[in-house]
């Protein structure tokens, strides 16, 4: 590559540059790729043999699955593009700050541990509107939560079509437009045929390829650089010394990139955005008891935070290697775009996690297996997404609001279409970003936070709560946290307002990652004051809520909807 | 001749248009009838979300009230239709793809005849829809009559 400082002036303003773009080596890789189709192979294959075998007798329990297999698909479903790449570009671009998204991203399971998965197995329906809509003795509530759960799996798409699209570069060698257009086609397809790819078994492999490829990845630059042994979550304190003492001081301060607010901000959206994803929350629904949701959440945790602890070393790692490549490879430190590693462009930063290996200079096939997992991750957090959209609009929106005898047929080709358009139009943003893939990520989860954690939560535990409330704190959620993303957004998308937001006084007390801050107490407020001037919810669905949050254990086969309809007094009153 | 015969239903207008020549043949041979009502894995996988399908595998239809309903209803149009002419009419549900169960199921009760109907369905809302009666066609040996739901 030409050094810029050494090309005399006089030649450099008649020799085009050679422009640095990205670290990731070009060019199409041969092992890599075949590890991306071999992987691809296997969920097809495993989705195929599940999908077959088809149920002897509905009414003779079949095998169910246990915690450990249900924490393995929490933990695919939850760990996407966002968390295998987009955390550690993140911490290192941002450092400290960055942070709030590791805390963000792990703290809200404890939240649905304490309140939210037990309660949900006891109500025990189908999908998140139809909780809203029958807590609430709604349509519209119903109709209001359907779209959301769209909104959130569009925007939240938008971030994996992005990551699928950079790991695409390195791994086929093609452009990123290309990239997002050929790994979001091959979901879709996937999705919209065989959704059974995202069938429990299916995502305990999925979970199980990319937590492999990360941790080999992290131990592997951490063993061959002299850094770390078997314990490389605690053993990279001596690099971020070294990080903070020659290289940037920034990484460690902790508000530098930030506010104080933003921090806090940020990290309780993350959490309560947690708590609010219909495509998380659909799980405790089906598992098979009550202390099974309980374990469940808890391995779930464990396995979230195998991937999540290591974001940061990876950060570390990352970091160093970006400035001092062993590979002998150009990045933007070297070429002198940038002044410290924590000024990389955000290509270099949302593929660090692979970039990192790289330029450890390992072999090819490891760089590709790490890739290879950030595809897992994205593919496996997609599906969840295009199912949860594809369910909102058949179950939720066509045949509980528009036509209620609607036949299984059209419940297909409903589901089906909203796949296939929620994917073409989440690759058509995709391919030119509104911004880094963990900050997408972000809005989607202010979304959930405003618009879902509120009715969740006082609704499984308020029996007072009305319809009247319920929607009345949705539309605030919407407003608040829609608002928030249009602010911030708009303007990339126009030449006609100037500036980085519609409003920077606004941006600045409601960012689009971090409106719940405010937006999550005021749904609350919203909810519980319209609640209380409007009559009271009737008595059937105040003993339903009673007997889900009752702390006298149920049956297996019991519903709380049967024991609350037996009349049957539930065992708190 | 006809000692069994098998009348699939998804409770849709096109399934019970196929109904009354199944119970008229049945009537006629008196033969007993089997209402069968295929839960359509795919359909739950788009529309209720892929854990259902898993519920569903581990023994949860029992805690499905919505999804029994709808089954009930459709096989039980049947055993009413099939009620009036002094019958013995079987209700049953399944779960799978729609044309694979309804020929598992003909085989193992040794069904003796398929009634089944068709939208008569073409071009794009063919590919699109596909023909469940079209795919049992394929799929059995056991002899099919489809009846054209469309009227003209």
């Amino acid at each position: 590559m030409i050094d810029p400082a050494s090309i005399p002036a006089a030649v450099g303003t008649v020799v085009a540059q050679v422009e640095y773009t990205n670290a990731l080596d070009p060019g199409f890789k041969l092992v890599p790729a075949l590890t991306v189709v071999a992987m691809l192979a296997l969920f097809l294959g495993v989705g195929w043999f599940f999908r077959v075998a088809a149920v002897d007798d509905l009414w003779v329990a079949g095998r169910s699955i246990g915690p450990i297999e249900n924490g393995m698909a929490i933990g695919a479903n939850w760990m996407s593009a966002a968390s295998y790449l987009g955390v550690a570009a993140l911490v290192a671009t941002l450092g400290y700050f960055g942070l709030a998204y590791v805390v963000g991203w792990t703290t809200g399971y404890f939240i649905l541990l304490i309140f939210m998965a037990a309660q949900f197995r006891r109500f025990g329906k189908y999908t998140a509107p139809d909780f809203v809509g029958d807590r609430f003795y709604s349509d519209t509530a119903r109709g209001i939560a359907a779209f959301t759960t769209l909104a959130i799996a569009f925007v939240y798409a938008i971030g994996q079509g992005s990551g699928m699209g950079l790991m695409a570069e390195y791994i086929l060698g093609v452009s990123f437009e290309v990239g997002v257009i050929v790994f979001m086609s091959v979901t879709i397809g996937y999705v919209a045929l065989s959704g059974m790819l995202g069938a429990t078994k299916n995502m305990a492999i999925q979970y199980t390829i990319l937590i492999v490829a990360f941790l080999l990845g992290m131990y592997a630059v951490g063993w061959s650089q002299g850094w770390s042994t078997v314990m490389p979550y605690l053993e990279f304190g001596p690099e971020t010394a070294l990080i903070v003492e020659e290289l940037d001081r920034q990484f460690i301060e902790p508000f530098a990139s930030g506010s104080y607010y933003a921090w806090v901000a940020l990290a309780f959206s993350l959490i309560f955005g947690t708590c609010g994803l219909p495509h998380v929350l659909v799980r405790f629904y089906t598992v098979d008891n009550e202390r099974t949701a309980r374990w469940s959440t808890v391995w779930g945790l464990f396995f979230i935070c195998l991937l999540y602890l290591g974001t940061a070393t990876y950060a570390v790692f990352g970091s160093i290697l970006y400035e001092d490549p062993v590979q002998d490879t150009e990045t933007a430190v070297t070429a002198g775009e940038a002044t410290s590693f924590m000024g990389m462009p955000g290509a270099d930063a949302d593929a660090l996690v692979v970039l990192t290996v790289q330029l450890a200079d390992l072999p090819e096939w490891l760089v590709g297996l790490v890739a290879a997992g950030g595809v897992a991750a994205a593919l496996a957090t997609t599906a969840g997404l295009f199912i949860s959209a594809s369910s909102a609009a058949a179950h939720d929106i066509y045949t509980n609001l528009y036509k209620e005898d609607a036949t299984q047929r059209e419940q297909v080709i409903v589901g089906r279409v909203t796949i296939v358009a929620i994917g073409l139009l989440v690759m058509v943003i995709a391919i030119d970003p509104p911004a880094l893939i963990g900050e997408l990520v972000g809005m989607a989860f202010a979304i959930a936070a405003c618009v879902f954690f509120p009715v969740f939560f006082l609704g499984l535990w308020w029996e007072n709560a009305t319809q009247e409330g319920a929607i009345a704190g949705m539309l605030t959620g919407i407003v608040i946290s829609f608002g928030a993303i249009l602010n911030a957004t708009i303007p990339g998308y126009t030449d006609a307002i100037p500036g980085d937001a519609i409003s920077p006084t606004v941006a600045t007390v409601l960012p689009p990652t971090s409106s719940a801050l405010i937006g999550v107490p005021l749904a609350f407020v919203v909810i519980v004051a319209v609640s209380l001037v409007t009559s009271d919810p009737p008595e059937d669905i105040k003993r339903l809520v009673r007997q889900c949050h009752s702390p006298k254990p149920m049956k297996r086969s019991e519903s709380a909807e049967d024991v609350a309809a037996d009349g049957g007094t539930p065992a708190d009153d | 001749m006809y000692e069994r015969i098998l009348i699939p239903t998804d409770g849709s207008d096109v399934a019970e248009s196929a109904v009354e020549h199944g119970i008229d043949i049945a009537e006629t041979y008196g033969a007993e009838v089997h209402a069968l009502y295929v839960l359509d894995l795919d359909a739950i996988d788009v529309s209720l979300g892929t854990e259902q399908v898993d519920r569903i595998r581990a023994g949860g239809f029992d805690e499905m009230p919505e999804l029994q309903e709808r089954a009930r209803r459709a096989t039980g149009h049947v055993a009413d239709r099939g009620e009036e002419r002094g019958l013995t009419v079987v209700e049953s549900v399944v779960a799978g793809r729609p044309h694979a169960e309804i020929d598992g199921y003909a085989e193992k009760n040794d069904v003796d005849l398929i009634v089944m109907g068709s939208a008569g369905r073409g071009g794009v809302r063919r590919m699109l829809l596909g023909s469940v009666a079209e795919r049992t066609l394929r799929e059995t040996t056991t002899p099919v009559l489809v009846v054209d739901a469309r009227e003209d």
